[in-house]
């Protein structure tokens, strides 16, 4: 907890001393990235304490600030604020996410598949922004969709059912990777996973066509909706990987994404 | 009873070793015996890669925290870079960790990934290309919780000698100051 810009709860007259001490237990407190945390507060997502430190990247540390010795004889100190309990009673009732209950993780986990979907798939304020589309990304969401989609294709394929599962995944997961690796090559700034997790949760569109193909077999329809499937997903991908790099490059990172998408497509209406 | 034997310490959180255990060991199984079973390899893939996605976020969210207090996650703050974070419970906390609970998980966690990778090389050597993509995706996810958590172990031992050192020097800082403001 920076006490530079927060009002301390007591009405203290600070000290000199105090102000030398405060200054060492900040400078103390400024952590690396991936260094440790005494278990703190839940809602590892968003921060809700305004913190000074913007070097850190630690947006929402609540910590309690390193206590103060307690033996020292000088004036009344600025005391910690009542947010977080202790970390000593860490097994039964802080309320953080080192100790929350087993549901609790599930439903948190759940409720960002869904938003991440949400967020991706459908229209929404927030697309123009790529850095925020996918800012809690996860890979559970991108993990069914590519297996439910091989399922979907093996399902419908008459022969050859294993072959075609292992291509379908196989084809995806490599490909989201080498589409990563291509943005990555072409001097674009994303991160990997947030890459993936995207590639992977634009591929629903593609689940839907796949499951109406799977249950009305004409040439036609499929051709009708995977189009549109297509068209969906790619129109939900652009965002991002246009963002992502620099403007010239743009057909350079999006041609292989559009590629493989069709090539899924293909796959669908080519499967009966 | 012997008398000698000194009190045998119980595993503290039976259930959650139980299911550490139980969605590691069902995937290798299921693995293994399937092919006595099931002639299709979609469902092979497709139940073992399940579980071991299972396990996977079951030890990283679940018997992480409950059995050694540590967890891990990647985050991507407002500078749009990617971060990861590492969580563990306080020192006094950690030693108060059941010593059986957290010999069971590490073991496991690492006999589990030379199992994989024994049934690895067992592919590549018969030339099934469709049986080494199960492996090595469940391969990744259990090595990937082994980095994590080993990262996340070698930090939070690092925090701690840094703060135990720095309550010292803060210590030490204020009783010369409040030493020289009474002279």
């Amino acid at each position: 907890m920076s006490h530079n810009d927060t009002i301390p709860l007591y009405q203290s007259s600070q000290s000199d001393i105090d102000e030398i001490e405060n200054m060492m237990s900040n400078n103390g407190f400024q952590s690396n990235p991936g260094s440790v945390l005494p278990a703190r507060p839940p809602s590892p997502t968003r921060p809700s304490i305004p913190v000074s430190s913007s070097s850190s990247p630690f947006v929402q540390s609540n910590l309690p600030p390193l206590p103060p010795p307690s033996s020292s004889a000088a004036a009344p100190k600025v005391t910690p604020v009542p947010a977080p309990p202790p970390p000593s009673s860490g097994f039964g009732s802080a309320p953080n996410t080192l100790t929350e209950p087993v549901w609790d993780t599930v439903k948190r986990d759940l409720a960002r598949i869904v938003s991440n979907l949400k967020l991706v798939v459908f229209p929404n304020p927030n697309r123009e922004d790529p850095g925020k589309a996918l800012r809690d990304w996860d890979l559970w969401g991108p993990f069914f969709f590519i297996v439910f989609l091989g399922l979907t294709l093996s399902w419908s394929a008459s022969v050859k059912k294993s072959e075609v599962f292992a291509v379908a995944f196989a084809l995806l997961a490599a490909g989201a990777v080498i589409l990563t690796l291509n943005v990555l090559l072409l001097g674009g700034h994303i991160i990997f996973f947030q890459s993936l997790s995207l590639l992977g949760y634009c591929l629903f569109p593609l689940d839907v066509g796949a499951v109406i193909c799977m249950l009305k077999d004409n040439v036609i329809l499929k051709m009708i909706v995977v189009t549109v499937t297509l068209a969906w997903s790619s129109w939900a991908a652009y965002p991002f990987m246009s963002a992502a790099v620099n403007p010239r490059r743009k057909a350079l990172a999006l041609y292989p994404v559009f590629l493989m998408y069709v090539s899924v497509g293909f796959l669908i209406i080519a499967i009966d | 009873m012997d008398p000698n034997q000194a009190p045998v310490e119980n595993y503290a959180n039976p259930k959650t070793c139980l299911f550490h255990v139980l969605f590691k060991g069902a995937a290798l199984a299921f693995y293994i015996l399937s092919a006595l079973f099931f002639n299709s390899f979609v469902i092979i893939f497709v139940v073992t890669v399940l579980l071991a996605a299972l396990d996977f976020w079951v030890v990283k969210n679940v018997s992480g925290r409950i059995l050694v207090g540590l967890r891990w996650w990647n985050e991507i703050d407002d500078l749009g870079e990617s971060v990861w974070k590492f969580e563990s419970l306080d020192q006094e906390s950690l030693a108060r960790m059941n010593k059986k609970d957290s010999w069971l998980f590490w073991w496991t966690l690492y006999l589990a990934a030379a199992a994989w990778f024994i049934l690895g090389v067992f592919s590549l050597i018969r030339f099934q290309a469709d049986y080494l993509l199960v492996v090595g995706v469940c391969l990744s996810l259990n090595v990937a919780n082994i980095i994590g958590f080993t990262k996340c172990k070698k930090d939070a031992k690092k925090q701690l000698q840094q703060f135990a050192s720095q309550t010292i020097a803060s210590r030490f800082q204020s009783t010369v100051q409040s030493a020289f403001t009474l002279v």
